[in-house]
């Protein structure tokens, strides 16, 4: 790449005002100045920390940090410095605690509740605020405006006396971003964006949302929406379990919704999301309240790892373009909405740290703000085609692991555009949608299950992309260009003993370079770190463990569900097993006849709830002789019983047995059909039926059925009385109704699960195992 | 008179012959020189049945006529072989059911009021009243069972009687056996070294005295331990053998071709054969499985033998011998056997890889005179699945068997050392041999034993088309075709061995000369 001509721009400022130079080395001129610092915690903050520490001896840096949790500000700061880019510098000090005493002031407060500041302060560099594109709009205002106007306030107030005169002018840097230009087009000035938004008001509205919008989602109709969601999902676990995910889906929706509601507002005056419209009100802030002081705003356009200092590379977290890249290097990305020319401004973090020390130290003319964009895309632009081209190389030389299967094939983008790429991505949601629907309707089985496993893995891939696109859509399609002829001129007027640690002309670098052997391979290190340790780690640990050194002995239960855990059978079969027998011949045909006929009906219920659809099955039990029927079931229907046991379920309760455990049987079924696994079970709760004075069912329960959460409660309550560690338990079941019961106890095992309960297994990290039951007799073989 | 079996070499004319593989067929072209052993032709039947059991009751050997020995007030007992014999079953009636009503006729005419009726398991499973009733037919099921005078045997009930101390341990029986005036056993003799007085054993014995005959001393002692509890049997009861000899007509209608020579097929059995094949191709696993276990064979019966216990097994000894011998020259390097779905044990069942492994490697063993067909340090190939499939409700020792014991050791000492005691007390095992249709918790022990000998005698044991993770718990390999079978096995035989393919079922006696 050529290097770009030193200055491109206007050479000659309007108005002809000099602009502020620097004139010795920085480490003079800010020599005894107390900078008061906020975000310190934070990517920029703490390289600005790192370089104030180590490069300007003279200098105080006072950091605004708040408490975090149990956390300590000082806490909190002795963490920040014992990173290891503060090595040297922390030893030098003797330690982290020595380092923190002699150097740096530490006030404990948060924005917007900004405590008293120091009277002896000379610079404020306030360089907190949101990682994230799309706060919640309430949020956005918070921090963006009213925390700046707070700091700004509050450094007035120290800066004055009683009366609240000015006894001292301070230097106030605010960190913005360039991207307040908002959805302007073309060259971008360092000047203050034109615009007539009264921020006040603004700011009124967008944290009055807040209330407007938690009012709605409390509305009956909003609530009842929701709650049907909820109960699609999860009527079957029970009404808690489905309360709880309604008021998960409420909050969901609120945030949402404060979400959108920032978007379309910043949309509706001009900007691409509410993080850079309340930035762009931010700047405002800053040049009312500070026009009897001196001020600077920087803009730095997307700061990524550092180029030269603390090392080449140094980043912190995950910034804005990571996911993105790391995403194209699993082959993930098929495709990007980007324009290929459009300019991907990025900047080393190392050169917004050093523009921001320089900047420091300047004495801009009190009243005029300076502006500062620290950019790439002037004078060293690089495209998308550009960055693609880069990381891709850098892919195809240094692959990512992707296990068993090798490196994935990367993806070529042509750069269809940004409509083409919504398309694809919408066709693929929508088919989805289609794919997941007709999974719902799908009988259980292992091949469902991996059809489900392959589609929650498109749906989070689908998901990622929706979401980075829908967020980066905007600024893949630029086309900004920011001029930085004041942070040139700036940069070219350190002193020339500053200018190998200072120096943050953007031009000086060679995308190559930088791409390929500095941020692709300092981003991709700790993915690298991460698959090569969960290699050699394996797999995830287990809920079903090896019993075989278990101490739990008595204080744990094992309990299993029955119908499709340990036994292929459901309520209906097992009525027909147990009824057919005592009938004569045309009486059965009438029977079978009659509950075919009702089968839809039946369905419907047990899609609505289990427990009356129980009831409604064993309604037909009426009129027939309990004796009889346990009878039916010692002689005739045990072998067919016992068929239908999963061989795997029967090692595994006899395993807890021998381990001393109490082995449960909970189960929805009537008692007698749990008659052959007795010998089994240390306690077996099924359905009782009623019968009259005769011995004669009546066709009711003795109690309600046992599903869903009663199933929880009751085990919660037997282990209460009986000193269990539901802790040390284990349960087993197969479908998503008796997820309560897993949940209570430490180890739940999802044993075939239907596809709900698989996806909270995995959530939940519960093994997921599969019991085969293969009955040598076919369904429609009766017991003789 | 019946063709004798013969041993065909195979040249280039030789069609491709029909191998058993579990739950299906393959037609195999076996190599140049590869020796064929068939199976002699099925005997005579008996002219008449009815004629035949009552000159076999009426003029017994070494003892006197059932009908001398009722007497009014007796207590009379009929025990009968269990459903495991003949497999597969036989087509109803079955011999068993009229040879019982032969000896009940003669009971009710002596005036004998007291009779039970006593299904002989062992340690096999309970049979299921289809099952009894299959066997006894309709009408002496239905005068007995509701009564409770036909049951199952009890190995595991307490109160079992001891006759007295044999070489092999003691021998305790059924009690109502023991306490009968008369003990009638019916048994379908279809093998050359079961029945006899040693069957009673092992059929109304204890646990203990079954496992003192199937243990693993009992399979160790070839025989000896067998005799021991038959003769204290046959020495504390009074006995009354009745053994019905079968012809091996193992295939009924319309498969009986199968037990024909390939180039002696008609057009029509030609055609039964691609349309079986394609049906089987076509039918689902379970449906398959299903045909074979369930089937029915095409028996007749060859000869009706009754009397002294020692005396008629002799007799039927004597038929079986002519019925299944097959003289064949000298050792072969590399035997071919391949295994039906069918055993004894896997009726209505699932053939899982011990049963099959049993089946295949007990008929390879099968020799007249202690000499197998196949030379020591020799190799077996076999075909069968071996699918990892279990019957819970025949066979839930069998689980525990395969997961637990065999991935600790297959050696059977210390098998028998440190499992056996626990599967053969297990409560749930138990439970389930006494109050449902289990085999017994040592039933796979019992087997195991019995294919230790194959082992130990041959260098390699190789199963084509077996599943390879069980052929490998197992102690065996796995191969796909004959052909990697005899790649495998070269490094022990060479480059050119001498194969014999034991065309089976039905069963062959081998008499290697």
């Amino acid at each position: 790449m050529t290097a770009a001509p030193a200055m491109t721009f206007a050479q000659q400022r309007p108005g002809g005002q000099d602009r502020p130079l620097l004139d010795g080395r920085l480490k003079d001129l800010l020599a005894g100045k107390k900078i008061l610092m906020t975000g310190v915690t934070g990517f920029i903050g703490e390289q600005l920390l790192w370089k104030i520490l180590t490069e300007l001896p003279d200098t105080v840096p006072a950091v605004l940090v708040r408490q975090k949790g149990s956390a300590t500000a000082r806490a909190r700061m002795v963490g920040v410095v014992k990173k290891k880019i503060f090595t040297e510098v922390r030893e030098a000090a003797g330690g982290a605690e020595e380092l923190l005493d002699a150097r740096v002031d530490i006030i404990q407060g948060d924005l917007p509740n900004v405590p008293d500041l120091p009277a002896d302060l000379d610079v404020v560099v306030h360089c907190a605020g949101d990682v994230s594109f799309d706060p919640p709009i309430n949020q956005a205002f918070t921090t963006n405006v009213i925390g700046t106007k707070a700091l700004m306030a509050k450094m007035l107030q120290a800066c004055s006396d009683d009366q609240g005169n000015l006894v001292k002018v301070p230097h106030y840097v605010h960190i913005s971003t360039a991207y307040t230009a908002g959805r302007r087009r073309g060259v971008i000035p360092e000047a203050p964006h034109a615009h007539s938004i009264d921020y006040d008001a603004e700011t009124a509205a967008g944290l009055g949302m807040r209330d407007l919008i938690e009012a709605e989602s409390r509305t009956a109709g909003q609530l009842a929406t929701l709650r049907k969601e909820a109960e699609r999902e999860h009527r079957a676990a029970g009404y808690l379990t489905t309360a709880a995910d309604t008021e998960r889906r409420r909050k969901e929706w609120v945030q949402a919704k404060l979400v959108e509601a920032g978007t379309e507002r910043a949309r509706s005056l001009g900007w691409t999301d509410v993080y850079t419209f309340t930035k762009a009100l931010g700047e405002r802030v800053v040049a009312d309240l500070g026009a009897q002081i001196k001020v600077s705003v920087i803009r730095p356009s997307i700061v990524e790892s550092s180029w030269l200092h603390p090392y080449p590379g140094w980043i912190e977290g995950f910034k804005m373009a990571e996911p993105l890249i790391l995403a194209y290097g699993r082959g993930e990305l098929p495709e990007f909405p980007a324009s290929p020319d459009a300019v991907i401004d990025i900047v080393p973090c190392d050169h917004v740290v050093n523009a921001i020390v320089a900047v420091c130290a300047t004495e801009p003319a009190v009243g005029t703000a300076e502006y500062y964009h620290v950019s790439s895309g002037a004078r060293n632009p690089l495209t998308f085609q550009g960055i693609y081209g880069q990381i891709r190389s850098y892919f195809t030389d240094h692959p990512l692991d992707g296990g068993s299967r090798g490196a994935a094939q990367l993806p070529t983008w042509v750069f269809p555009g940004a409509g083409s790429v919504e398309r694809l991505l919408s066709t693929s949601e929508r088919a989805h949608g289609m794919a997941e629907r007709m999974l719902a309707r799908a009988p259980r089985s292992n091949r469902t299950r991996t059809i489900a496993r392959d589609l929650d893995r498109a749906r989070a891939r689908l998901d990622f992309l929706r979401r980075y696109l829908s967020l980066y859509n905007e600024y893949a399609q630029s086309e900004l260009q920011f001029v930085d002829d004041n942070t040139l001129s700036l940069t070219m007027s350190l002193h020339p003993d500053d200018q190998p640690i200072f120096a943050f002309d953007t031009a000086v670098f060679d995308w190559t370079s930088y791409i390929q052997e500095v941020h692709a391979p300092s981003v991709t290190a700790p993915v690298r770190r991460l698959d090569a340790l969960r290699r050699k780690r394996g797999n995830r640990p287990t809920t079903m463990k090896d019993l075989s050194a278990n101490t739990a002995t008595d204080q744990a239960l094992a309990v299993f569900d029955l119908d499709g855990t340990i036994m292929s059978t459901n309520v209906i079969e097992q009525y027909l097993w147990a009824r057919l027998p005592e009938l004569s011949t045309a009486r059965q045909l009438g029977e079978v006849g009659q509950v075919l006929r009702r089968l839809p009906a039946y369905i419907r219920a047990e899609r609505r709830d289990r427990a009356s659809f129980l009831r409604a099955v064993y309604r037909r039990y009426r009129g027939a002789d309990l004796a009889a029927l346990e009878e039916a079931v010692d002689t005739i229907l045990t072998p067919h019983v016992l068929s239908r046991l999963s061989p795997e379920a029967v090692r595994r309760i006899r395993e807890h047995r021998a381990a001393g455990h109490t082995t449960v049987l909970i189960t929805g079924a009537v008692r007698p059909l749990t008659r052959p696994l007795r010998p089994l079970f240390d306690v077996i709760v099924a359905a009782d039926l009623a019968t009259d004075d005769d011995g004669r069912c009546t066709g009711y329960l003795t109690g309600p059925p046992l599903v869903g959460e009663s199933r929880a409660a009751w085990l919660q309550h037997y282990a209460s009385q009986h000193g269990i560690d539901l802790r040390r338990s284990f349960a087993y079941a197969d479908s998503h109704s008796d997820l309560p019961m897993l949940s209570c106890v430490g180890n739940a095992v999802a044993v075939s699960p239907d596809i709900p309960l698989m996806r909270a297994a995995g959530a939940r990290q519960w093994s997921v195992v599969e019991w085969r039951i293969k009955p040598t007799t076919p369904r429609w073989v009766m017991p003789r | 008179m019946a063709r004798p079996g013969f041993v065909l070499e195979v040249d280039d004319r030789t069609p491709p012959l029909v191998v058993h593989d579990g739950p299906g067929y393959r037609l195999e072209k076996f190599p140049l020189g590869t020796e064929v052993v068939y199976a002699p032709e099925a005997l005579a039947p008996v002219d008449d049945q009815a004629e035949a059991i009552a000159a076999a009751l009426d003029s017994p050997t070494d003892s006197a006529p059932l009908s001398e020995l009722l007497r009014p007030g007796m207590k009379l007992t009929i025990a009968f072989d269990d459903i495991t014999t003949p497999t597969p079953r036989m087509r109803r009636p079955d011999i068993r059911g009229r040879i019982i009503e032969a000896v009940l006729t003669r009971a009710a005419r002596a005036g004998v009021d007291d009779v039970a009726l006593i299904c002989a398991i062992g340690v096999n499973r309970r049979n299921t009243d289809a099952e009894l009733q299959q066997m006894l037919g309709e009408r002496v099921f239905r005068s007995f069972f509701a009564d409770g005078l036909l049951t199952n045997h009890d190995a595991d009930d307490d109160n079992l009687s001891v006759l007295g101390g044999g070489e092999a341990g003691e021998v305790a029986v059924n009690t109502r056996a023991a306490a009968s005036d008369l003990l009638v056993f019916v048994h379908v003799a279809t093998n050359a070294d079961g029945g006899g007085a040693a069957a009673m054993a092992t059929g109304l014995g204890s646990t203990a005295t079954v496992c003192s005959v199937h243990g693993l001393q009992g399979v160790l002692s070839d025989g000896a331990a067998a005799a021991s509890a038959g003769r204290v049997v046959a020495a504390a009861l009074p006995v009354f053998s009745i053994e019905a000899v079968l012809d091996n007509h193992i295939f009924g209608q319309p498969l009986e071709f199968l037990g024909k020579r390939e180039w002696e097929w008609s057009i029509r059995d030609q055609v039964t054969w691609l349309g079986l094949r394609r049906a089987l191709a076509l039918s689902p696993s379970k449906t398959r499985r299903r045909l074979f276990t369930a089937a029915a064979g095409g028996y007749s019966v060859v000869g009706i033998n009754a009397g002294a216990p020692a005396a008629v097994r002799a007799q039927s000894t004597k038929l079986l011998l002519q019925q299944q011998l097959v003289q064949m020259q000298g050792q072969a390097d590399v035997g071919v056997i391949g295994v039906p779905e069918q055993t004894p044990y896997s009726i209505d069942s699932v053939t899982n890889p011990i049963l099959a492994a049993w089946r295949g490697l007990s008929a390879a063993f099968s020799s007249a005179d202690g000499v197998p067909f196949v030379r020591e340090g020799g190799a077996l190939v076999l075909y069968h699945p071996m699918p990892v499939e279990f019957s819970p409700l025949h066979h839930p020792s069998y689980v525990d068997f395969f997961a637990d014991v065999l991935t600790a050791t297959i050696d059977p000492l210390q098998i028998q050392e440190k499992f056996e005691a626990k599967f053969a007390t297990d409560p749930w095992y138990s439970h389930l041999y006494r109050t449902s249709n289990a085999f017994h918790g040592v039933h796979p022990f019992h087997l195991w034993y019995r294919i230790a000998a194959a082992r130990t005698h041959c260098s390699d044991i190789v199963w084509v088309g077996a599943d390879r993770s069980s052929a490998e718990r197992l102690g065996f390999r796995a191969a796909s075709t004959l052909a990697d079978a005899l790649e495998i096995v070269s490094a022990r035989v060479g480059r050119s061995p001498t194969i014999r393919y034991l065309h089976n079922p039905p069963q062959i006696i081998a008499e290697v000369r």
